[in-house]
């Protein structure tokens, strides 16, 4: 049995090497971090017919959720350098090493694409008494240990937003964790947190429907999708250094893949990312969309992984200190 | 008129209408199959429905669901192995009769029964969707907690002849539901340093090996026993049956919506929780329950198809998804250019009564679907062991490795097959395992919440239960439930209160 999966794989990439020059010859398969009806998940499944008709071959999409985002990056990382296994993946990794989750990030992948962004915000239970974030502040301040703010666990978005508020100013409220921003949001309609640091994307259409309420944007300046809140920078103008910061969505492959295929690849994504369709999808759900890829995706990655690292590693989440793996302090 | 419009769309157009046909057989075979799951299943046809019409995909998607959910029971019945969770109950009775050569007529009573369930379920989405929503998102932490509390008390009803067997069953399912990272905080809990245990041991797989695995190696075990010849006569049940049980099905029906309407829980927790009731609430039962009891078949069929219509209800009005597949539902409406949330019912309303008309047609075409072809499927059970067996180990397999295209999940499969074995051999019932593994996280990470939410107080807790009227109602249930048991109301309370029970 083993020989002849051995023989089948040998097989398998001696063709693929053979034919190099006509990448792509079959199926390419794309490996998404996250599970089926997530915002990886669609993000992922709406760009993917535009790649299939740039690259003229299908795109075979499964999902492979699981520790955070590593066993994907794991899976991935075992196969060939070839191209025709895809990651489709989310800001996760970025945060395994100090986190101590895993070695692997994207600085041990290709980036074919950065598709888009999310746009973190914080959001209120609607009769809250506060509608700014100085306001908010001054009520924590006035408060303390009673405002209960809901999070993802270690590493997950809130804990990084309330690392980033912590370094400018020290809060006293209950942190409740939730498996993932879905189930808080929906307990924030029930009353049983009163804020909650998110992404525009899952909240757009309850803020719309005033079932919750935006208190501010985090972010150095103001967002078109949501021209009444504030940039943070106005309340906590040290955050400078940390922003544009933002959750994305990516497309990446295994390093040690031919320039060849990875341009192949990158044309194909970013036409996709450039369709009227899929940006006014993307518009639609609260993301900005981003398409960059080459040394401008490997720069981002790289302010990701340095703002989050140090942050978290600063609020004494993290495991390991960012300066073991070379990260640079934002 | 215009909800009448909507709703009628997909019943009058031809194509909409051969499309939710299509749909519900496609989902009462991928239901059908273990490890298949409805979740998988719609995912994929939102990639193969990207360029259609918004209406002809979710025609499609809506009749897989509806279809899936009712399919499960198929393999529950003819193999005692769930095609999912939510069919898990199914098999506690419905097994046992089809080993009474009854599997036609089990598989013709919980189609009808799932039918009655459906319709409960839309009829509640139809005509109270807006104030069940609101209901359902007031439910607090220390709410979900005592539901888990409540279900894990369902392990009396799962254990069979001994309740201490049934409770150390039901404490080692809790115990490998904590495997994995602490939903919490994100520290290993019983992973060893392997990564592959982060995210726990996956409750489809326990379920796979304890019920599919431990059945073909039980009857490895009994080769020599002749296969039962099935009955067929009889597949449409009879009137006075549906009339019989129609009480228990409408009872339980309801428990599928409100459970399914709950955004932290399914089908699986309401068929588990309507089981319950059946065998309390059912005083002189005309067979034992775990032996083939009808009962024990109509209540969690009635009740998990009744959760989708409560799944459907936040869905639809706040953009909340009751269940796993209303989330990729979500996902799909995004995709199409809707947006769905609170304003769905506002600035899109024919989408609400478009639903409602296409999942009745669903359920409709479950009734059609269902009551054909029940002759071929119970042939299934008839086959020689020789083929039967092996039919067995490879279905599970393949099941296995569909949760989450994981060759981890096929060992785990194989495993609690072997133990579940063993489990049977020495009498220890393997339902509770599953009940525990199901539970474990919803009554953990609540509990937890709970007590964060309190600061860590159990006196500010207990305090606070008193200003909710919905904690009260669930505590007091809980309590009522345990004092039942207890001599003091069955010797001294309970002779007083029901004189001419005794």
């Amino acid at each position: 049995m083993k020989k002849t999966t051995i023989a089948l794989l040998a097989a398998i990439s001696f063709s693929s090497t053979a034919s190099l020059a006509a990448y792509p010859d079959k199926d390419i398969q794309g490996v998404i971090m996250w599970g089926a009806g997530g915002s990886t998940d669609t993000v992922m499944r709406s760009v993917a017919p535009y790649a299939e008709e740039a690259l003229g071959t299908d795109l075979i999409l499964s999902n492979k959720s699981g520790g955070v985002g590593a066993i994907s990056m794991k899976y991935v990382n075992k196969k060939k350098a070839d191209g025709y296994t895809l990651l489709m993946g989310a800001e996760n990794p970025q945060m395994h090493k100090v986190l101590g989750l895993s070695n692997i990030d994207y600085s041990d992948m290709v980036p074919v694409a950065i598709l888009a962004r999310g746009v973190p915000m914080m959001v209120a239970r609607n009769d809250a008494p506060y509608n700014t974030m100085q306001e908010f502040i001054d009520y924590v301040k006035a408060h303390p240990g009673e405002v209960k703010i809901g999070s993802t666990g270690k590493g997950g978005l809130p804990s990084i937003i309330m690392a980033m508020i912590d370094s400018q100013v020290k809060l006293d409220y209950i942190n409740i964790p939730y498996k993932g921003d879905g189930p808080a949001l929906t307990a924030l309609q029930g009353n049983a947190i009163d804020v909650m640091p998110a992404v525009l994307g899952a909240t757009k259409e309850q803020i719309k429907a005033g079932r919750m309420k935006a208190i501010g944007l985090i972010d150095n300046q103001a967002n078109p999708m949501l021209p009444n809140v504030a940039p943070i920078t106005d309340t906590l103008p040290g955050l400078n250094s940390y922003l544009p910061w933002g959750p994305f969505f990516g497309v990446f492959v295994r390093k040690g893949t031919p320039d060849q295929v990875v341009n192949t690849l990158t044309r194909a994504f970013s036409s996709a990312g450039e369709r009227e369709e899929f940006t006014s999808m993307m518009s639609n759900r609260g993301y900005s969309v981003m398409n960059i890829a080459g040394q401008e995706a490997v720069d981002f990655l790289d302010t990701y992984r340095s703002v989050s690292s140090w942050l978290v590693y600063k609020a004494g989440v993290g495991k390991f200190s960012p300066e073991k793996f070379g990260i640079q302090k934002p | 008129m215009d909800a009448l419009n909507y709703f009628a769309m997909s019943w009058l157009s031809p194509e909409l209408l051969a499309l939710t046909a299509l749909g519900t057989f496609l989902g009462i075979y991928v239901g059908a199959i273990p490890g298949l799951s409805v979740t998988m299943a719609v995912s994929i046809l939102i990639s193969f429905t990207f360029s259609w019409d918004v209406n002809n995909a979710l025609c499609l998607m809506v009749g897989v669901y509806m279809g899936g959910v009712y399919g499960g029971s198929r393999t529950a019945i003819l193999l005692n192995i769930p095609g999912a969770p939510s069919a898990i109950a199914t098999a506690l009775d419905g097994y046992p009769l089809a080993k009474k050569g009854l599997a036609g007529e089990a598989i013709g009573l919980s189609t009808v029964m799932s039918v009655v369930g459906g319709f409960i379920g839309i009829l509640v989405l139809a005509l109270a969707a807006p104030s069940i929503a609101d209901f359902a998102i007031t439910f607090q932490p220390r709410d979900y907690m005592m539901l888990g509390i409540l279900g894990i008390m369902l392990v009396g009803s799962l254990s069979g002849s001994s309740l201490a067997k049934g409770i150390f069953a039901g404490a080692f399912g809790l115990l490998i539901g904590t495997v994995g990272l602490d939903p919490m905080t994100a520290d290993e809990r019983f992973t060893f340093g392997i990564i592959e245990l982060w995210d726990g041991i996956n409750p489809v797989a326990v379920m796979i090996g304890l019920f599919g695995i431990s059945e073909a190696l039980h009857q490895l075990q009994h080769m020599d026993k002749a296969v039962i010849k099935q009955k067929i006569s009889r597949i449409i049940p009879r009137l006075s049956d549906v009339k019989k049980y129609l009480p228990l099905s409408v009872r339980t029906s309801f428990i599928g919506v409100i459970v399914g309407a709950l955004p932290g829980t399914g089908g699986d927790i309401a068929a588990l929780m309507a089981y319950d009731h059946a065998k309390r609430s059912t005083k002189e039962p005309d067979v034992e329950f775990g032996k083939g009891a009808k009962e024990g078949l109509i209540a969690p069929e009635s009740a998990n198809n009744a959760a989708v219509g409560g799944a459907y209800i936040p869905m639809l009005t706040l953009g909340i998804p009751g269940d796993a597949v209303t989330a990729v539902f979500i996902g799909a409406l995004f995709i199409h250019g809707l947006n769905p949330g609170p304003l769905l019912m506002v600035e899109q309303p024919h989408m609400f009564w478009f639903t409602v008309g296409n999942l009745t047609l669903a359920n409709i075409f479950i009734l059609i679907f269902g009551l054909t072809g029940i002759k071929l499927f119970s042939k299934i059970v008839e086959c020689p062991k020789g083929i039967l067996i092996p039919l067995i180990f490879l279905l599970s397999i393949v099941g296995a490795y569909a949760i989450n295209n994981a060759i981890t999940d096929i060992w785990w499969m194989l495993a609690f097959g072997v133990f579940g074995y063993f489990m049977r051999l020495y009498g220890f019932p393997v339902g509770p395992v599953i009940l525990g593994v199901i539970l474990s996280s919803l009554t953990d990470e609540n509990w937890r919440r709970a007590i964060l939410t309190e600061r860590g107080s159990v006196i500010d807790l207990f305090v606070h239960l008193f200003t909710s009227p919905l904690s009260i109602v669930l505590f007091m249930t809980i309590v009522l439930i345990l004092f039942t048991k207890t001599p003091l109301w069955s010797k001294v309370v309970k002779p007083k209160l029901f004189p001419n029970d005794a």
